[in-house]
């Protein structure tokens, strides 16, 4: 067996039902020596290795998501995400992307609508410890801008910052399955938010912001001027201050430098 | 180093390229693992240096602040997992690229991957798996590493890997498949005692055999590591998770290892079950104390 044969049939093998490595196809069974101990004893040291250390990963990646199904029915789903979505690279900082999809079409989850949800804020929470660095916009750089020229300005969001939005409470959420009291009842219909997850001094923060705050951001980082966005923002909510929200923004060092 | 140093804005990451490192005076290292970030850099150790995975730094983000810190005080070697050395395929110009950024930026003393492979197709698995020992496979291991030695412009190190599977076509022992690639691609071994040691009960080898059957002259660096026994119906299967104390006989083929071999940069490896840092440094402490004997053995000798 040629070596890409060999590594094909091995990598499908890995990726197939658990039952079939107890009795792996004859050809590559005779391409691998067994001796005292079995081939599928040996084959599933690999499998454990691979599906074992991903689902460390992804428990590492999701321990709202874990906290509210459970161990054992995380670990169900993870072993399921991981078989159809194995790495594509050699690089993991970002894997575990896509379950926020992938929740959302897996029928045992279907009872809690929210875990689609917090899966993508916990997706965010993880690229925002990724994400590249890139200096801020700093208020010393934006005084020396002429006003007339401010409108057509475009300021983008720095890597690290990422906006979600939920009809669910997310962040109660998250409080209510970290501080694990059985006491504390959770009110899921309190209404949704609008968060800005980011970084701050190597740690990943969270903030709930305002909806036309968050529509602002959510506007220049998508290319809107500053003045279109905020048109955009105050036709919608008429108490928008724009003054305010870059003033908040300088601060937290939202925007990336010009 | 305070502590303060290291809660710096993250605004702009400009730290290095950091002078070029030279080999470590002192060879003992150890793993700096994401729970011992800020210990490593608040503590007065006795470490020679530091080793990483790359790829838990490529692209930037937080983690690499730290790595800049310890990198500031520490020697460093990057001991890559994902190169995949051993695929059919070429290694990915993704990962190649990704790498010789952090070396740029880092100066490592010595770089390293394995001889195994993890990418097939459109699917990187998440293990070092195991090859058949052909000249097939020596050819495409001596492909991809001389392309990942021209990228970086420098000797890459191969480690030996933990294998559990074996295969009926080998044409060669893994001993001599690992000094083939050395003399086949200039590349040096990184010779891990506790995968040697796990494959010898797996595959039922001597492990001091393939000591003695290694060419010294390649070795660059030398790994220790704990394993666990795994039960199965039909025997007991050794696994080397990292994630335990050196066991006995592992330390003992080390002795044997730095007798035929000579003192190399030395890594103690703990990545799951990771303990308190002063754990992983009385392992170290263990091997500082092993090449001490060896050396007062020689001086000894050279007296008589």
């Amino acid at each position: 067996m040629q070596l890409s044969e060999y590594q094909n049939r091995f990598k499908d093998l890995m990726l197939d039902h658990p039952d079939v490595l107890d009795a792996p196809p004859e050809d590559l069974a005779a391409f691998c020596k067994s001796g005292d101990i079995a081939l599928p004893t040996r084959l599933k040291v690999y499998r454990n290795n691979i599906v074992g250390s991903l689902t460390d990963m992804l428990k590492a990646t999701f321990p709202i998501t874990q906290a509210l199904v459970g161990e054992k029915f995380f670990e169900t789903m993870a072993r399921s995400f991981i078989l159809q979505n194995p790495p594509a690279k050699g690089v993991l900082s970002h894997y575990g992307e896509g379950m926020d999809e992938f929740i959302a079409s897996y029928t045992p989850a279907k009872p809690l609508p929210y875990l689609t949800d917090i899966a993508a804020y916990e997706i965010s929470k993880n690229h925002s410890y990724h994400a590249a660095d890139d200096a801020p916009l700093t208020a010393a750089q934006l005084a020396v801008i002429p006003p007339e020229e401010l409108q057509d300005m475009q300021i983008t969001l720095r890597a690290h910052v990422f906006l979600i939005h939920s009809k669910y409470p997310l962040t109660s959420i998250e409080e209510f399955c970290m501080e694990n009291d059985a006491d504390k009842a959770l009110d899921l219909d309190q209404g949704g938010e609008h968060l800005m997850v980011f970084r701050r001094n190597l740690d990943v923060e969270v903030a709930v912001i305002g909806q036309g705050e968050f529509e602002f951001l959510q506007q220049i980082s998508n290319g809107a001027s500053l003045g279109e966005a905020m048109e955009q923002v105050l036709s919608e909510f008429a108490d928008f201050n724009i003054q305010d929200v870059l003033q908040k923004h300088l601060v937290l060092e939202t925007f990336r430098a010009l | 180093m305070s502590g303060q140093s290291i809660h710096t804005n993250d605004s702009v990451h400009n730290y290095g390229p950091f002078p070029p490192a030279a080999r470590p005076v002192e060879p003992v290292g150890i793993g700096l693992r994401y729970p011992h970030y800020k210990e490593v850099l608040e503590t007065d150790l006795e470490l020679g240096w530091l080793e990483v995975h790359p790829e838990n730094y490529f692209g930037g983000g937080a983690h690499r602040h730290f790595l800049s810190e310890a990198r500031k005080q520490y020697n460093l070697s990057l001991h890559a997992v994902g190169l995949s050395l051993g695929s059919d395929e070429p290694v990915a110009q993704e990962h190649l690229r990704g790498f010789k950024e952090l070396i740029d930026i880092y100066q490592p003393f010595n770089v390293s991957d394995h001889a195994s492979w993890s990418a097939s197709g459109n699917a990187h698995l998440n293990d070092l798996l195991p090859l058949p020992y052909t000249q097939e496979s020596l050819d495409k291991l001596a492909r991809n590493v001389e392309t990942t030695q021209e990228y970086f412009g420098r000797k890459i190190l191969v480690e030996n890997p933990s294998t559990y599977l074996a295969f009926e076509g080998n044409e060669m022992h893994e001993d001599v498949f690992m000094n083939r690639i050395a003399e086949m691609t200039g590349c040096g071994i990184l010779l891990d005692l506790n995968n040697i040691y796990v494959q010898a009960h797996n595959h039922g080898y001597d492990a001091w055999s393939y000591i003695n059957t290694i060419d010294a002259h390649h070795v660059g660096e030398m790994h220790l590591a704990g394993h666990i026994e795994q039960e199965a119906d039909d025997g007991v299967i050794l696994v080397d998770t990292h994630s335990r104390p050196v066991k006995g006989d592992v330390w003992d083929l080390y002795k044997h290892a730095v007798r035929k071999v000579g003192v190399v940069p030395t890594l103690i490896e703990w990545d799951s079950d990771i303990p308190d840092l002063k754990t992983l440094v009385g392992e170290a402490d263990k091997a500082r104390a092993i090449i001490a004997d060896i050396e007062a053995e020689g001086m000894a000798h050279a007296a008589e």
